[in-house]
């Protein structure tokens, strides 16, 4: 046991949450990192480090306070779900997590948004939208599995800000993100909250997060 | 020498540890002997079927015959082998396994074919027996076997009965005949019964003459046992209370900030979500839902207090990671009825685990809790056990279910007690002193909810 096993980079920033570096959480992310793992087990796996990253989002939406009577007839003072939400996946990469959202949101409302780096530029560029109608008054669950440099999930911000949703209902859900990344996100959006699993150690030469797990899309959905 | 043990005493932090001793552990034996023929097999049946308590067993000394050689055997087919004779019975080997019972171990009982004359390679296992009926001729025999017995009966039955009964036995059910079965009678039987079964009659609490016909003596034998029960069922509740009692309050006011207690966090979603599970008005639909929601948290958190070792993977990105991976495989362990609000969250977060199912039931009357059913995944010796219970109230059916596993050589510190709903006071207190290795995950730490209701709303019934 000379070496021990890398944990998630800290951030310093407030709208940045870390999910807790637990081994079970480690273990998960050891799968889907590992290139030897096969789709199946990846889709699986990933598919759980999702479920507790949106259960981890989802407590950053208020709650207002409830006294229920229980089946052993006593009053209980506890907890209820305040405000609409929905979730809004940056295609094709972030329709992996609506699952997971399901999971714990059963009939939430989904919106997409597809942005593509310009062959040309390699500049973010928005494709294609289609968001619920009454947006500005729910609270936004922004889903991408990865934040490398923070093109599109910067210009999907954008995008809902244009909308109407104000920044602080707007929670941006991601399994692996760069330090880089996250540094030009919360730049670029203020008050938009970040929940990430784990920050990692920086981007390559092609941008992409490292040591990381690859194409996340191609991963869940080809490979 | 005694620094060491020094060292292991305050390790834990329960200066008072007590084990748990189960009903089993310390079972009722009668045994019940007299001729061939005489009764004792519907006598043992009668009085387990007036006693219906769950875990009754009848231990026959057929299954405890020497394997025969070939030339035994051979004159077995004859019937010139003398079965009759005390050294035609393993007697050690029943003196082990009784032994065994009576510390509530598991046992594995041989099982001898008579048509074949030798023993079978199948055993049957015995576990968790309350009540042990021994029924042989030699049952009040061997002094070591006596010593054992809590209630010693002898069958006496006239000698032409007995022999009437056999003959129609060995012909109808064992196909012999005539011939040979009254050889084996006159040259066997009955001698060796005058001269090795009739004065053990001597070492007999009880006698009961003509054997089943005798209404009187079996409804004494039976309330003779049933008071005996009544009396252990009370100690057996008794002492469950007792490992409550043993630790002062104040020494375990912070037990839910101990190493080997999780709760979950309550935040703000767990919090609303046990809202919704303690809502009276909550509609089944809903009640299912969240509480399988929750469960996943709870089994994700429970996955946590496995062993991990580092684990150096490559990437796609051609990088490397060190990251952990569990040391062990998990397999779980439901409490039925209610663990088994768990097995859709289960399937969900770890789909091919092996679910092993345990029913205890309390009894109504006098609230001692007994193991009903028991089926567990074989080599669960080497495996992690996530034991799950929907909810723990009095610690009475987790910390019997923790006996239960480790009787099958389950490490203490290998059992991760998963429940939604613990009470502190009594459950965690009691299990702890108990088996203070045992790791505790719960959903939530709350005395005031006095009896079980999850899976009630979970089922429905």
């Amino acid at each position: 046991m000379s070496k021990s096993a890398t944990l998630s980079k800290s951030s310093t920033l407030p709208d940045v949450t870390v999910l807790p570096q637990t081994p079970q959480l480690i273990a998960l992310f050891t799968m889907i990192r590992d290139v030897k793992t096969q789709r199946g087990d990846f889709v699986f796996y990933s598919n759980r480090i999702i479920r507790m990253m949106v259960e981890e989002g989802l407590n950053h939406l208020p709650v207002k306070e409830l006294e229920v009577s229980t089946p052993t007839d006593l009053a209980y003072k506890g907890l209820q779900f305040e405000g609409k939400i929905c979730g809004v996946s940056i295609m094709r990469a972030g329709e992996a997590m609506e699952q997971g959202l399901r999971d714990c949101c059963r009939s939430v409302r989904i919106g997409k948004i597809l942005i593509q780096r310009d062959e040309e530029t390699a500049d973010a560029k928005l494709f294609y939208e289609k968001l619920p109608a009454d947006i500005k008054d729910r609270y936004v669950l922004l889903l991408d599995p990865m934040l490398a440099t923070g093109g599109s999930a910067i210009m999907a911000v954008e995008v809902l800000l244009s909308k109407g949703v104000p920044a602080n209902r707007i929670l941006f859900l991601n399994l692996i993100s760069s330090p880089e990344g996250i540094e030009t996100f919360c730049k670029s959006c203020p008050g938009v909250k970040i929940i990430t699993g784990f920050i990692d150690e920086g981007l390559n030469e092609k941008r992409f997060v490292v040591p990381g797990l690859g194409d996340f899309g191609d991963r869940y959905y080809c490979l | 020498m005694s620094g060491e043990s020094e060292a292991s005493a305050s390790s834990s932090s329960l200066s008072a540890t007590r084990s748990y001793l189960p009903p089993w552990s310390r079972p009722h034996i009668i045994g019940i002997g007299g001729s061939s023929g005489s009764g004792k097999t519907s006598v043992a049946s009668q009085i387990i079927k007036a006693l219906n308590v769950p875990w009754t067993v009848i231990l026959a000394f057929d299954n405890f015959y020497r394997p025969l050689n070939p030339a035994q055997r051979q004159k077995a087919f004859a019937n010139e082998y003398d079965f009759d004779a005390p050294e035609a019975l393993d007697l050690d080997i029943l003196v082990s396994v009784l032994s065994d019972l009576r510390q509530g171990k598991k046992v594995e009982i041989p099982t001898y074919s008579f048509s074949e004359h030798n023993r079978t390679n199948i055993t049957t296992t015995i576990y968790g027996a309350n009540v042990i009926i021994l029924e042989g001729i030699f049952a009040l025999f061997d002094p070591r076997i006596v010593e054992m017995l809590d209630l010693k009966v002898f069958v006496d039955t006239d000698l032409d009965v007995c022999m009437a009964r056999r003959l129609r036995r060995d012909i109808v059910y064992r196909g012999r005949d005539l011939q040979g079965a009254m050889k084996q009678w006159f040259s066997f039987v009955k001698p060796n019964f005058e001269r090795y079964v009739l004065p053990t009659m001597a070492a007999a609490d009880i006698v009961v003459p003509r054997g089943l016909d005798n209404t009187v003596a079996i409804d004494m034998l039976i309330r003779h046992v049933q008071r005996t029960l009544t009396v252990k069922s009370r100690l057996h509740v008794e002492h469950l209370c007792q490992l409550n009692d043993e630790i002062k309050e104040e020494a375990v006011s912070d037990i839910d900030q101990w190493d080997n207690v999780t709760v979950l966090k309550q935040s703000p979603q767990v919090e609303a979500m046990h809202t919704i599970i303690f809502n009276r008005a909550t509609s089944r639909d809903n009640f299912v839902f969240y509480f399988d929601r929750l469960v996943v948290l709870l089994i994700e958190s429970a996955m946590d207090t496995l062993p991990y070792v580092t684990k150096e993977v490559a990437t796609a990105t051609g990088g490397e990671y060190i990251g952990l991976s569990p040391t062990m495989d998990v397999c779980a362990v439901e409490v039925l009825r209610a663990g088994a609000c768990f097995e859709t969250s289960l399937r969900k977060t770890l789909p091919d685990i092996a679910i092993g199912k345990i029913l205890i039931q309390s009894n109504s009357r006098t609230g001692e809790p007994f193991l009903h059913y028991l089926k567990l995944p074989p080599q669960i010796l080497d495996k992690y056990i996530l034991l799950c219970d929907a909810q723990a109230t009095t610690g009475a059916a987790a910390i019997m279910s923790i006996r239960v596993l480790l009787d099958h050589g389950v490490a203490e510190e290998n059992i991760c007690f998963v429940t939604y709903l613990a009470d502190k006071k009594r459950s965690i207190k009691r299990l702890l002193t108990a088996y203070p290795m045992v790791k505790i995950v719960a959903g939530k730490i709350e005395d005031s909810f006095k009896r079980r209701f999850v899976d009630t709303r979970y089922f429905g019934t």
